[in-house]
């Protein structure tokens, strides 16, 4: 049991690598052109906008966009068919709270004793009070939640955006944001259980329909932007970018006041 | 001795203290003011989305209260960015005339998709030049949002200058959505308000 959840975990890690190594190889070969230095005004926006491989982020935009209508979004709306409103929500807070311990140790790693604590306390009362994480106690108790991951913690430890990155299949990223993707798989519990089919058969369950869940949060939203935007690609980039530095507004926020003073309550039961 | 120093610290300061005063008007408006401003401008929203008349009828209203609600006009040149240097007189008119036209698409187009729509006022603080009103907006079968609106004083009178929801300003996001349609035509002006055109066609079309 124990050699099969090594070698489990080496199969992941040797995956992981394997698909940030072909990002980087994809991401070279297709390049923007930047405008000439002696244009100062255009050369600033360019630096600014910081998306070099732009031509291959939109072929990717493209890909997923074409994955989404007929994959994603018609599951979504099936989804939104057969369920209401508060099913929804519930499915939200028990992913939630799946993922509240990678929370915890990202802010201990962040160094946010406040946000560490209250994400500690809302996954020990979520996941006993709470019903395994399908009801939110924690809230009603002053425990709101804050939302991050590995790529905040890196913003917290300085390190900047950096070049902006459309990934296949999880979209908006950037290369300091990707990091979170293998963190995030590593940190949450059913990876850190021995191996175990039935675990892992749980583990798709759940990432299938809490993307699922999130999906059908959007629907309104994106069918939107994707109407009234004149670029949708460079709409969704700015979204993106703008969500992420309130988030890193909100952590920090969080940390010195508490959540009381700041709730950062999620998109779907605020 | 200190009195003194009072008193001529006092009357060396009162003169800037006045030009600084007469500099400001724009952050005239209070928390309240704006609060019950944004309260009584979504009452009359609600009321139309969610009254008898038309949809035509309904768009037809909308754009008269949007018009008086928010600073179309100072929205669009923040909207532009830099480009209003580069546009001509002529083409900064076209933006602002199709700008107008493409909000109004915009709100009526989300006019089904927010029946029986009610909102409550959370708060107010200063943010920027103005006051950010929040609120909640409650969709029957939806889950309930949070929308932020950043009002100034305008002309006299407050109007609704930015939107924000989940940390995003509605201004940003348009102005860099525009900006990537003036890079990507080489920084040329026209491509942005081809590129409106085409959108203000494709929306009258489905109307």
């Amino acid at each position: 049991m124990r050699v099969n959840h090594v070698k489990g975990f080496k199969r992941r890690v040797g995956q992981v690598l394997g698909l940030g190594a072909s990002l980087l190889a994809i991401g070279l070969s297709g390049c923007a052109t930047p405008p000439p230095k002696s244009d100062t005004a255009d050369y600033q926006a360019y630096q600014q906008l910081n998306d070099p491989i732009e031509p291959t982020n939109r072929v990717f935009f493209r890909v997923n966009n074409t994955l989404d209508k007929y994959a994603m979004k018609p599951v979504a709306k099936g989804y939104v068919a057969i369920t209401t409103q508060p099913i929804r929500t519930h499915v939200g807070y028990f992913a939630d709270n799946i993922n509240e311990p990678a929370r915890t140790v990202n802010f201990m790693l962040s160094g946010l004793p406040t946000d560490a604590g209250t994400s500690l306390m809302r996954f020990l009362i979520n996941s006993t009070i709470g019903i395994g994480g399908i009801f939110d106690p924690a809230s009603a108790l002053g425990y709101k939640e804050t939302d991050t991951d590995f790529g905040l913690t890196l913003a917290v430890w300085g390190f900047q955006s950096g070049p902006y990155l459309y990934l296949p299949v999880f979209g908006p990223s950037g290369l300091r944001d990707f990091w979170q993707y293998p963190v995030q798989w590593f940190a949450t519990p059913m990876e850190l259980a021995p191996e175990n089919a039935a675990l892992d058969d749980f583990g798709y369950a759940e990432g299938g329909l809490r993307l699922i869940n999130t999906r059908a949060a959007y629907l309104d939203t994106i069918d939107q932007i994707n109407a009234t935007a004149l670029d949708p690609y460079a709409t969704f980039r700015s979204l993106y970018r703008q969500s992420r530095d309130s988030q890193l507004q909100l952590i920090k926020q969080n940390d010195l006041h508490g959540v009381n003073g700041a709730p950062g309550t999620p998109y779907y039961a605020q | 001795m200190h009195f003194r120093r009072f008193i001529l610290g006092a009357a060396m300061a009162a003169p800037i203290l006045g030009i600084m005063a007469s500099a400001a008007p724009a952050q005239a408006i209070t928390a309240t003011d704006a609060q019950s401003f944004i309260n009584q401008s979504g009452q009359e929203l609600v009321g139309i989305v969610n009254g008898n008349g038309s949809a035509a009828d309904k768009a037809t209203q909308l754009r008269t209260l949007v018009n008086q609600i928010v600073a179309v006009n100072q929205v669009g040149d923040y909207v532009l960015g830099r480009y209003i240097n580069i546009a001509t007189p002529a083409q900064h008119d076209k933006f602002q005339q199709l700008f107008h036209q493409l909000l109004s698409y915009n709100i009526t187009y989300q006019i089904k998709a927010y029946q029986g729509i009610s909102f409550s006022v959370n708060g107010a603080k200063p943010q920027g030049n103005g006051i950010l009103v929040d609120t909640t907006i409650n969709t029957p079968g939806k889950a309930p949002a949070d929308v932020g609106w950043e009002v100034e004083e305008i002309g006299g009178k407050p109007q609704i200058t930015d939107v924000i929801v989940a940390g995003t300003s509605m201004c940003i996001t348009t102005r860099n959505d525009y900006a990537s349609v003036i890079t990507d035509n080489g920084g040329n002006v026209s491509a942005l308000l081809n590129a409106m055109q085409n959108q203000i066609q494709k929306a009258s079309d489905n109307e």
